[in-house]
C-alpha cells in the first residue's frame, strides 16, 4: 500500500551567509512525514529545528534539495504564490505566541479568515468554534494583555488550526510557559491531531512532548540523526 | 471592507502619536490651504468685478495725482461712451481707527449705469440722487456696523483732510469690495474747497467691442496735455493692482508647498518608526498568508487615513477662518472677500492624500518585503 506523506524533505540543505562564513544550517536532510501524524523534531540548540520548520511553512528557502508538503513541492514556488499557499495550508504556532497586541482575541484567531472568500458570519463562526476547541470560548473580546501565557498560546493555536489548514506547525510551543501551561498546550496539540486527524510538527526541546507524540525526528548540528517511532504508530494504528 | 477595523485598530494603538500627527498635519495643510487660496481669490476678484464694458482713467503718472474735473465733458462727448462718472478715494474711519470703511465718492447722475451690476438696493439709487450727503453702503458694511437704512454717521477722512457727515439711503449687494460706501463727489469737493480734480474717470462703453476703441481715443484726445490719461478696461486696471502684490503671492504659494513638504517629511519619519516597531507582527501575518502587496496596501491605508483626517481638520479650519475672516474684516478692499474656493478646497485634500502615500509607501514596501525569518528571530 502506498504511504502518503504530509512532508517529504529530499536532501534538502540550507546554507546561510554569516559575515564571511556559510554556516550549514541543515545538510541533506532526507525525511518523510505521513498524514496526520503529531511529530516533535528535537535537537540541541542550532541544530537546525527551526530553519527545517521555516522550508516546511515556506518562510524560508533551501539552498538545494526539494520540499513537498501535501502535493505542492513548494521550492519551486514564488513568493506570492507561497503566501497564498500558506494562507489554505498551514497553520503557525510561535513560542512567543506573536498575537496582535491591539486586536482581541477573536480578532486575532479571525485574522487568517480576512484572506479567504468567507463572509463575516461565517467567519465568526468559525472563529467561535476554533476558541472553544481551545478552551477558550469565553474569551473573545479580550486582549493578549488580559491572558496568561497558556491562554495566549491557545489563542494562537485557534488562530493557527481556524483555517482547518493541511498541517500546523508549531515552533517551540511550550518554551515561553510554565510547567503546568506547557503540559495543557501539549495535551490541546495531542487531542487536536487525534480529534481533528492533523498533521502537526513541533519543534520543541521540551522532552515531556516525547509522550504525547507519535514519533520524534532527531537533528543534531543540521543532519537527521534519528527517528524514534513508537511502536504503535510503526504499526500503523495510533 | 473586512480590513477597515485592522487599520483603525493599528491606527489606534499609540493615541497619542496618531492625534499628533493628525493635529500636525492638519496644521500644516491649514497654512496650506489658507496660503494657495490668496492668488486664487485674487483671481476670483478679478471675474467677479470686471465689466467688459467699464473704462477707468487716471494719470499716466499714476493712481496718486489727480486729473482735472473739465476732462468730464470731454470723456462723455467721445463716440461709444454711454457713461461718465468721475470718482476720488476717499478712505475713512468710523469711531475707533481699526474701523476702516474705504469709500468713493461719485458723481450721482449715472451712477445705475455706470455700475448696473453693483445690485443697488430698491429706490436707493433716486433717494441718493435726492440728496448731497445721502450714501450708500455695501451690504458687508451694513451688517458689519450695525447701520440701517436712514442712519446718519459721520466718517473721518485719512486721505483727505476732512469728515463726511452722510446719511444711508440704500445698499450695494454686489461691489467691488464686501465693505464699502458710495456718496456724492460733490459733497466731498464742496468740503475740501472745491479743488476740481479727480481721481479716476469711469467711462462706460455702448459694448464690449467698442472698448479698445474708445481707450484709444480718450488716450489720443489728452495726449500731450498737462494730465495725460492712461485708460485701461476695468479687468486691467484691477489686474494693474493685483499685478503689483502677485509677487507675494508667488511667495505664498510657495511657502504653502515647503510647508506641506516638510511636514511630509515629519509624516514619513512617523510612519517609518511606527511600521519598524511592528516588524515582527508584519512578518507574522506574512507567515500566516498575508501577501506583500496586501500588507503594503494596509500600511499605506493607515497612513492615507491619518492624512485625510489631519486634511479635512486643516481644510475646514482654513475654511471657516477665512470666512470669518472675511466677514469681520472690511479694511482690506477686494481682498476682504478672501475665501477657500472649492478648487484649493479639493488641492488641500489631494495634498493631505499625497502625504499619506507618500510618507508610508518607502517604509510600508520596504516591511512588506522583509524577510520574514530575520523579522521573526530580531524580536524573539
Amino acid at each position: 500500500m502506498n504511504q502518503t506523506y504530509a512532508v517529504e524533505l529530499d536532501h534538502v540543505t540550507r546554507t546561510y551567509k554569516r559575515d564571511d562564513f556559510d554556516v550549514r544550517a541543515l545538510d541533506d536532510v532526507t525525511l518523510r512525514i505521513p498524514e496526520r501524524r503529531f511529530v516533535a523534531i528535537m535537537g540541541p540548540s542550532g541544530s537546525g529545528k527551526t530553519t527545517l520548520l521555516n522550508l516546511i511553512t515556506g518562510i524560508d528557502h533551501a539552498t538545494s534539495g526539494r520540499v513537498r508538503v501535501g502535493r505542492e513541492e513548494i521550492t519551486r514556488m514564488k513568493e506570492r504564490d507561497l503566501a497564498a499557499w500558506r494562507a489554505r495550508h498551514i497553520g503557525l504556532v510561535f513560542q512567543f505566541y506573536n498575537l496582535i497586541p491591539v486586536l482581541t482575541a477573536f480578532e486575532n484567531v479571525e485574522l487568517p479568515l480576512l484572506l479567504t472568500d468567507l463572509g463575516k458570519a461565517e467567519r465568526r463562526s468559525h472563529v467561535e468554534a476554533a476558541l472553544k476547541a481551545v478552551g477558550l470560548a469565553d474569551r473573545l473580546t479580550h486582549y493578549p494583555r488580559q491572558l496568561s501565557g497558556g491562554q495566549e498560546q491557545r489563542v494562537a493555536i485557534a488562530r493557527a488550526i481556524v483555517t482547518d489548514p493541511t498541517i500546523v506547525v508549531a515552533d517551540e510551543p511550550t518554551g515561553d510557559l510554565d510547567a503546568v501551561s506547557a503540559e495543557e498546550i501539549l495535551s490541546l496539540l495531542s487531542h487536536l491531531s487525534r480529534q481533528f486527524n492533523k498533521t502537526i510538527v513541533m519543534v520543541t526541546h521540551d522532552a515531556r512532548a516525547e509522550r504525547v507524540v507519535d514519533s520524534t525526528y532527531r537533528l543534531d548540528k543540521g543532519v537527521l540523526i534519528g527517528t524514534d517511532v513508537p511502536t504503535a504508530v510503526a504499526g500503523g494504528g495510533r | 471592507m473586512k480590513f477597515t477595523s485592522l487599520v483603525f485598530k493599528n491606527l489606534f494603538r499609540s493615541r497619542r502619536r496618531t492625534v499628533l500627527t493628525v493635529l500636525s498635519i492638519a496644521v500644516s495643510l491649514f497654512v496650506f490651504g489658507a496660503l494657495v487660496s490668496l492668488p486664487s481669490v485674487a483671481n476670483q476678484v478679478l471675474a467677479d468685478t470686471a465689466s467688459s464694458v467699464r473704462i477707468a482713467c487716471h494719470t499716466k503718472m499714476g493712481i496718486a495725482y489727480p486729473l482735472p474735473e473739465a476732462y468730464k465733458l470731454k470723456i462723455a462727448t467721445t463716440p461709444h461712451v454711454v457713461a461718465v462718472t468721475p470718482s476720488n478715494y476717499y478712505a475713512a474711519i468710523y469711531h475707533d481707527p481699526t474701523d476702516q470703511i474705504p469709500s468713493i465718492a461719485a458723481d450721482p447722475d449715472n451712477v445705475e449705469v455706470m455700475w448696473s451690476d453693483w445690485g443697488f438696493s430698491p429706490g436707493g439709487v433716486e433717494a441718493f440722487k435726492r440728496s448731497r450727503t445721502a450714501a450708500l453702503a455695501a451690504e458687508g458694511t451694513m451688517k458689519h456696523y450695525h447701520f440701517h437704512v436712514g442712519q446718519q454717521i459721520q466718517l473721518r477722512g485719512t486721505t483727505y483732510p476732512v469728515d463726511v457727515t452722510l446719511t444711508i439711503v440704500g445698499t450695494i449687494a454686489r461691489g467691488p469690495a464686501p465693505s464699502f460706501m458710495l456718496f456724492h463727489r460733490d459733497y466731498l469737493e464742496e468740503l475740501g474747497g472745491r479743488p476740481g480734480k479727480v481721481d479716476n474717470f469711469w467711462v462706460r462703453a455702448d459694448n464690449s467691442r467698442t472698448v479698445p476703441q474708445v481707450i484709444a481715443a480718450l488716450n489720443a484726445q489728452f495726449a500731450n496735455s498737462s494730465a495725460e490719461t492712461q485708460c485701461d478696461s476695468e479687468a486691467a486696471f484691477v489686474g494693474g493692482f493685483i499685478g503689483r502684490i502677485r509677487v507675494f503671492f508667488t511667495l505664498a504659494e510657495l511657502f504653502g508647498l515647503i510647508v506641506v513638504l516638510t511636514i511630509g517629511f515629519v509624516a514619513a519619519n512617523t510612519a517609518a518608526m511606527s511600521i519598524r516597531e511592528r516588524r515582527n507582527e508584519i512578518a507574522v501575518m506574512r507567515s500566516i498568508g498575508f501577501a506583500a502587496r496586501v500588507i503594503l496596501l494596509l500600511l499605506v491605508a493607515e497612513s492615507v487615513v491619518t492624512a485625510l483626517a489631519g486634511g479635512i481638520l486643516g481644510a475646514g479650519a482654513a475654511f471657516t477662518v477665512l470666512k470669518v475672516f472675511a466677514v469681520s474684516s472690511g479694511a482690506l478692499g477686494p481682498f476682504a472677500a478672501i475665501h477657500m474656493p472649492a478648487a484649493v478646497l479639493l488641492e488641500t485634500l489631494a495634498a493631505a492624500m499625497l502625504i499619506g502615500v507618500l510618507s508610508a509607501y518607502v517604509p510600508a514596501r520596504a516591511a512588506s518585503r522583509l524577510n520574514i525569518v530575520d523579522a521573526l528571530r530580531l524580536v524573539n
